[in-house]
């Protein structure tokens, strides 16, 4: 019995280091759209505007030449334009208050977006334009502007609720709009309008001649990675360097995974070498009946089948109850998970079944080995 | 089958086996299947030994002892089994028997091994033998004597071809002898099988066809 228990626990704790470990990959490769996936970074690149590029903005433009080149450079898993407005922005908060500014704003492709509203769309017949907002902006109200000013603070949600208009255009071809702040972006440090909006405004209220945009954002597989750091380097492009925390995170988790699954290796084949010595003492035990068979003509090979008939189905139950604390658990991380916006299957994924058949069968053989040997070792 | 034994002796009873004469120590005997021979073995002469070589349970011997293709020395345990199960049985001087298992469990183990007695077979002849109402009694707890009984009807369970016996009726009175007696011959004679049976004293309790001592 005790060594039933030593052995499940050991093979449990061999499916749960191989499920964290699948859980993490899961997590750093995820490719679902709806959560962040902590594996690939999404860095918005500019060049660097030096000295010698002042007041020559058509050497901070990307080329298309460049963007298609960037879609090969190391790491990189995607490319996004972020297209800024070639028209007149202008913003009144409420005419009540009399804030009002000129302002610009960006749009990327929806696939770019972290958390993307349900009302996340806008058609030329639209009056209405939803706008996601950075988090950095509204932090940058909230604690600088809003306190020296005496202004009251915001929450995410007051401001939702309020609207705006955006005079957009000027002269004859003036239009205004009422905006709405749809949602908060972690990622993107912008004022972002949905992509149609954008093209919407720069073919009909547009003026500036320059098309090419000035800021790429780039989903990278891992951003500390030599090569694409080298390749930042080389083309004197810029980044937002605090995003490479998440890499050394990410290593971080691989040592622990690694010791964790080490560690339930040893467990696991502690378990199994105390249930190989309890079969030994148990025919050890049983010893005179065994012989006593064997003399009266029962063949070893039957006297090992009907041991094995007895000791494997005690080993698959107890596969069986890890497996099911195993699915208990990745239903239960799943669940949890899911309040830090993560998202993970809710039942283990093939390695942690493949991790179970290998070492079940691995052990089941060591077992029939042991049982063999021990009763032809039997005169 | 044939029972084929030549310069045999066993290595713990090497010196004992040299000082004295023996009918079948350091000789070539052949014994042919249907002879049915009586071996008389006063104490210490090595007669349990011999049982247990022709048996296959022991190999510290020299020489050479073959039951037909099979050579006890080198037999597999395979084999061994086989020769067991199918060719050669025994009753055992100390009936080894499964103390934890009941008279009539004793007998199925052996019976369901090859499956070629019937079970009304045995049953009728745990009557014979005055043991009927121990059918279901745990062998641990049975008198000798009627352990001897059990483990006569367990060798007769199985097909076979020599019979060997290690003093069979030490623990049986008169009335119980002629009855296991009548049971041995009648089994023995419907398996065309020989018998080897070693015992201390001289005894004509079948018609044995060879008496030889050890």
């Amino acid at each position: 019995m005790a060594a039933l228990v030593a052995l499940c626990i050991g093979t449990t704790l061999l499916l749960l280091s191989v499920m964290i470990w699948w859980n993490f990959q899961e997590l750093l490769n995820g490719k679902s759209d709806d959560s962040d996936s902590l594996g690939s970074s999404f860095l918005t690149i500019s060049k660097n505007v030096t000295d010698a590029k002042m007041g020559k903005p058509q050497l901070t433009i990307f080329s298309s030449n460049e963007i298609e080149e960037m879609r090969y450079a190391p790491e990189v898993q995607d490319v996004g334009v972020l297209t800024s407005n070639r028209f007149n922005v202008y913003a009144t908060l409420n005419s009540a208050l009399n804030f009002s500014t000129d302002m610009f704003l960006e749009s990327v492709p929806d696939r770019f977006i972290d958390k993307k509203p349900v009302d996340w769309y806008w058609q030329p017949s639209n009056r209405e334009v939803p706008i996601i907002l950075s988090t950095e902006f509204l932090n940058l109200y909230n604690y600088g502007f809003a306190v020296s000013k005496g202004l009251p603070q915001l929450s995410e949600s007051s401001i939702q609720a309020l609207g705006f208009d955006l005079k957009v255009g000027e002269g004859d071809l003036q239009q205004t709009y009422r905006a709405h702040i749809v949602g908060f972006s972690d990622r993107i440090a912008s004022v972002l309008v949905p992509d149609s909006f954008m093209a919407y405004g720069n073919r009909v209220f547009g003026h500036n001649a320059f098309s090419e945009p000035t800021r790429l954002i780039v989903k990278v597989k891992d951003p500390s990675s030599k090569a694409f750091v080298q390749y930042l380097q080389t083309n004197d492009y810029t980044t937002n360097a605090e995003q490479l925390r998440w890499s050394k995170l990410r290593s971080i988790v691989e040592v622990v995974t690694g010791a964790t699954g080490l560690l339930a290796v040893l467990l696991m084949a502690l378990g199994a070498l105390v249930f190989i010595l309890f079969i030994e003492l148990t025919i050890a035990r049983a010893q005179q009946s065994i012989t006593l068979l064997l003399q009266i003509g029962y063949a070893p090979g039957y006297l090992s089948r009907f041991m094995i008939k007895k000791f494997f189905p005690l080993l698959l139950a107890t596969a069986v109850i890890s497996m099911g604390i195993a699915v208990l658990v990745q239903m239960g991380i799943a669940n949890w998970i899911k309040v830090m916006h993560l998202s993970l299957p809710a039942y283990p994924g093939w390695p942690v079944y493949v991790a179970l058949a290998v070492s079940t069968l691995i052990l089941l053989s060591l077992v029939a080995v042991s049982i063999v040997r021990a009763i032809r070792n039997t005169d | 089958m044939q029972l084929f034994l030549q310069d045999l002796v066993p290595i713990p009873l090497r010196d004992k086996v040299n000082a004295s004469r023996s009918d079948i120590w350091k000789r070539e005997r052949t014994f042919n299947q249907g002879n049915c021979i009586f071996i008389q073995a006063p104490s210490g002469t090595g007669k349990t030994t011999l049982i247990h070589m022709l048996y296959g349970i022991r190999k510290d011997f020299s020489g050479m002892l073959h039951w037909d293709t099979y050579n006890i020395a080198s037999i597999s345990k395979d084999d061994l089994s086989q020769l067991r199960a199918m060719h050669v049985s025994v009753v055992f001087q100390d009936m080894r028997l499964f103390p934890e298992l009941t008279t009539w469990e004793n007998l199925e183990v052996k019976r369901l091994l090859t499956n070629s007695v019937a079970a009304e077979d045995v049953e009728r002849w745990l009557q014979r033998l005055g043991l009927g109402d121990k059918k279901d009694s745990l062998a641990g707890t049975l008198s000798y004597g009627e352990q001897q009984r059990v483990a006569i009807i367990r060798a007769l369970v199985q097909p076979f071809e020599w019979l060997l016996m290690d003093e069979p009726f030490s623990h049986l009175d008169k009335a119980n002898t002629d009855l296991a007696i009548a049971l041995i011959t009648e089994v023995v004679q419907m398996n065309r099988a020989g018998m080897i049976l070693a015992d201390l004293d001289d005894n004509d309790h079948f018609f044995y066809t060879q008496k030889i001592a050890l």
